[in-house]
């Protein structure tokens, strides 16, 4: 099998020696053009020239025209969701399960209908992207940038895809560069859109190259009105340094999730579906997500203890295992898989308390540790069940982690949620979500703070 | 607690160690024959597990037990990490010599690693048949220019203790030019430097990369190089792990020869880890410049690479996580899997491929190691 990993405008050829690199994932041959700057300058500026017709069509219009195409993405037989599905297990390591439910759990947010709530709850309805609208202090208008550049990255499949969604949505030509393991959605998108709207296809480029290749970053920095950066702290640092100074940036740095299950979850009648909403949110991306859980505090004093949670969850995960089956890490990832499961079993021979289950072969593994500080650690399904005498007690552990919070899934605490919310504000962390929820946020949530469509837009002053 | 079990046994692997007979006696890590090798590790495997409650809970749960187990490499091997967590002693924890701790790259004071140890001349005698071999094969004494700091200043770094350990082992002066905070006294080097400077046989300068990375642009600095005597040669060790500036070590190189005038052909790369009692070097002194970038080990420490998933062995020359079997650590753990990532070749040596395995990781989510350093926990001295 072999994947084009790139998507252009009409007009635009590929740069000499065409698509002449590739590298291998899975059973996919994954082939990308040889980009010079040069190409990427002049691709820039081609996306650029599309921005008069982007600008002509009402944002509400935009919506619909890119909820058609999203939406295939969700209708059996469709053939871009066809092809996802014969990809993505090759190219993010996920089982075809997996593939199948992370595409629906994305794709939902990419219909017409929650783009259009997403521009109602960012940009009240999107007024505002078609023309100067009147407000109680004046009159204001939001502009796009003129060139978004995102540099997304990594293997959750649909992050890119969502976020070329997003820069078209306010009306900026958009050059995404995707991740090695999240390049299929967003070129499968671009081809949707090519198909089916050919002034949103003129202001968008989809292409590929290996992270941290500066030239050609630079080529495409240089002309950027707002960059949008996924990735580790080197990456986003990186590309932070090199934004030109009159360019907004938007950092979506690597981010770490938790989970807190107090004593309402802990009784006969809801600790199974506790045990189970947990696990699915452990489980779903293989735990690559920035809102995926690493730790799970659980209340003490309820029916149920930690330890027995600890235990009802590692049922959960085996369950699961049957369902949403675990995909294939890779050689860093199973790696440290080795380290953190050889030594929490070393551990459970010691005096620590450390209990721990895992699936063998399958990669799901649950430590129960007593020892309260937040401690994640890798990959692949890998949750520690951690006791808490009280659920008021966790903001406080999480006080050091508070450049890098993210989500807290949440689960039977009662009225004492509020509280415990805003306990959780004051440590940095982003979202609070019942556990069914974490894997998925809806498109208009505020991605790592901010409206998702706020973060790409200028507002413009009309005074009279 | 089997003490009288660890004495014996420590005992004859540190005098097989210091009879600089290992490859007879232990076999040669290339050849298939390896009695002498297998038969002690599966005895040190049966200390370990006696000794060390921790351990043999562990390998019962792995299924593995002395009973079980006839062949080292079914052994099942301690993760590096928990050195991190737990004080894996196989000896009585009272008569501890000696705790080394990890240099603990970025996860702070309290996530380094700590090696206790038993028996501090067994370690003495294992490293000092490596800095013999690959260092001073001629049985040279050359005056010490050290990077590293004195033990004294820094009784936890077991890299302190070796080369504290050569230097009363072989030198006849040591100029120690790092501290234990571990700033570099510039011109203490340049005055060390021209005091060896009618030196016969050349000195032995030895240092981590990061340090000569240091001294390097000092010296540039200063617009001063020095030209040490012929025959000096340089131990360089350790990468650039979460260092703020790389730098590639044909780079390193050409500038050791610039500025301290001492050829490509007389640096020698050590590789060597807290967690073990023995070193690998290149053999450049003894084979030239060919054995560049194939590290060897002494004959009673094995590495093998690994498949990172199942930890089925990698056939040679195929990369994988490298696992180290040492009977040096007799008084701990003998068998260490690591992240770090190599191949083995068939005559037993190792090629490194340092710790990075893929150029773009995936997923979203944060590293430990990251986190804790955005955390502000990070970053060695």
């Amino acid at each position: 099998m072999t994947f084009d990993a790139w998507q252009l405008p009409d007009g635009v050829a590929l740069p000499d020696g065409g698509p002449g690199l590739s590298f291998s994932a899975g059973e996919v041959d994954v082939h990308y053009p040889e980009a010079t700057a040069a190409w990427i300058r002049a691709l820039a500026r081609t996306l650029q020239d599309g921005r008069e017709e982007l600008l002509a069509r009402p944002a509400v219009r935009i919506a619909e025209s890119l909820g058609r195409v999203g939406e295939r993405f969700l209708e059996d037989g469709d053939p871009l969701r066809t092809e996802a599905l014969r990809l993505l297990p090759h190219t993010a390591g996920l089982s075809p399960e997996m593939a199948s439910a992370v595409l629906d759990g994305m794709a939902y947010g990419w219909t017409a209908d929650r783009l259009a709530a997403l521009l109602e709850a960012d940009l009240a309805g999107g007024e505002a992207l078609d023309g100067f609208v009147d407000t109680s202090r004046g009159r204001v208008r939001a502009v796009g940038p003129a060139l978004c550049v995102q540099v997304a990255s990594g293997s959750v499949p649909g992050v890119g895809a969502t976020a070329l969604l997003r820069s078209l949505l306010v009306k900026a030509p958009t050059l995404l560069k995707p991740g090695r393991g999240d390049l299929v959605l967003p070129v499968l998108a671009a081809r949707g859109i090519r198909e089916a709207d050919p002034v949103l296809a003129a202001a968008l480029a989809v292409v590929y190259w290996p992270g941290g290749s500066e030239a050609l970053e630079a080529a495409a920095l240089l002309d950027a009105d707002v960059v949008t950066a996924y990735g580790d702290s080197h990456t986003v640092r990186s590309l932070r340094a090199r934004t030109p100074v009159s360019a907004r940036f938007v950092p979506y740095h690597n981010r770490i999730s938790l989970g807190i299950v107090g004593r309402e979850a802990l009784v006969d009648a809801a600790v199974r579906r506790a045990a189970s909403d947990v696990a699915g949110a452990v489980a779903f991306f293989d735990q690559r997500g920035c809102v995926s859980p690493h730790v799970v505090y659980v209340e003490e004093g309820g029916q149920v203890d930690p330890p027995a949670f600890a235990r009802r969850l590692a049922g959960a995960l085996q369950d699961l295992e049957g369902r949403l089956p675990g995909g294939t890490l890779d050689a860093r990832e199973a790696s440290a898989l080795q380290q953190v499961r050889g030594t929490a079993e070393l551990m459970a021979g010691s005096d620590s308390g450390v209990e721990v289950r895992h699936g063998g072969d399958a990669d799901w593994t649950v430590i129960y540790d007593p020892a309260p500080a937040f401690a994640p650690s890798c990959v692949g399904r890998v949750v520690r069940v951690k006791p808490v005498p009280d659920v008021s007690e966790v903001p406080r552990l999480l006080r050091p982690f508070r450049p890098n919070l993210q989500t807290v899934g949440v689960a039977g605490c009662g009225d004492r949620l509020e509280a415990l919310a805003d306990a959780l504000v004051r440590v940095g962390v982003i979202r609070i979500a019942p556990f069914d929820a974490v894997p998925f946020p809806p498109p208009w949530w505020h991605h790592d703070g901010v409206g998702p469509l706020r973060a790409l837009v200028r507002w413009v002053d009309l005074e009279g | 607690m089997d003490t009288e079990g660890f004495d014996a046994l420590a005992s004859e692997i540190e005098a097989l160690v210091r009879g600089g007979d290992g490859a007879r006696v232990f076999g040669d890590a290339g050849a298939r024959a390896e009695n002498g090798f297998g038969a002690r590790a599966l005895r040190v495997f049966a200390h370990q597990f006696r000794a060390n409650p921790v351990y043999r809970a562990f390998c019962e749960g792995r299924g593995r037990t002395p009973d079980t187990v006839d062949a080292w490499q079914d052994v099942p091997p301690v993760p590096a990490t928990a050195f991190k967590h737990l004080e894996l002693v196989s000896a009585d924890p009272e008569g501890v010599e000696a705790v080394f701790l990890t240099s603990g790259t970025t996860a702070g004071r309290e996530g380094r690693g700590r090696h206790l140890v038993p028996r501090l001349s067994l370690y003495e005698a294992s490293l000092m048949a490596g800095v013999r071999r690959h260092l001073l094969p001629g049985g040279e004494s050359l005056p010490l220019l050290s990077l590293v700091p004195p033990p004294a200043e820094a009784p936890d770094s077991s890299l302190s203790h070796m080369v504290g350990t050569l230097a009363r082992e072989t030198a006849p002066s040591a100029a120690w030019l790092v501290d234990g905070s571990g700033r570099l006294h510039v011109d203490g080097f340049l005055d060390a430097a021209a005091r060896v400077g009618g030196s016969e046989g050349g000195a032995l300068v030895v240092g981590t990369a990061f340090a000569f990375v240091h001294l390097l642009d000092a010296l540039e600095e200063r617009g001063e190089a020095v030209a040490l005597p012929p025959g000096t040669r340089v131990m360089e060790t350790g990468g650039f792990k979460g260092r703020s500036r790389a730098v590639g070590r044909e780079d390193l190189y050409a500038a050791l020869e610039e500025r301290l005038g001492v050829p490509g052909r007389r640096i020698v790369n050590e590789y060597g880890m807290t967690e073990l009692l023995s070193q690998m070097y290149e053999p450049v002194l003894t084979e030239g410049a060919a054995a560049r970038g194939r590290h060897q080990p002494p004959p009673w420490l094995r590495v093998r690479a690994l498949d990172p998933g199942t930890l089925e062995p990698r056939e040679p020359g195929e990369e994988g996580i490298l696992a180290f079997y040492d009977l040096a650590n007799v008084g701990s753990v003998a068998h260490v899997l690591t992240e770090d990532v190599g191949s083995v070749e068939p005559d037993g040596t190792l090629r490194l491929r340092g710790r990075a395995v893929d150029a773009e990781p995936r997923g979203c989510s944060l590293a430990m190691d990251e986190l804790m350093a955005s955390a502000g926990h990070g970053g060695a001295p």
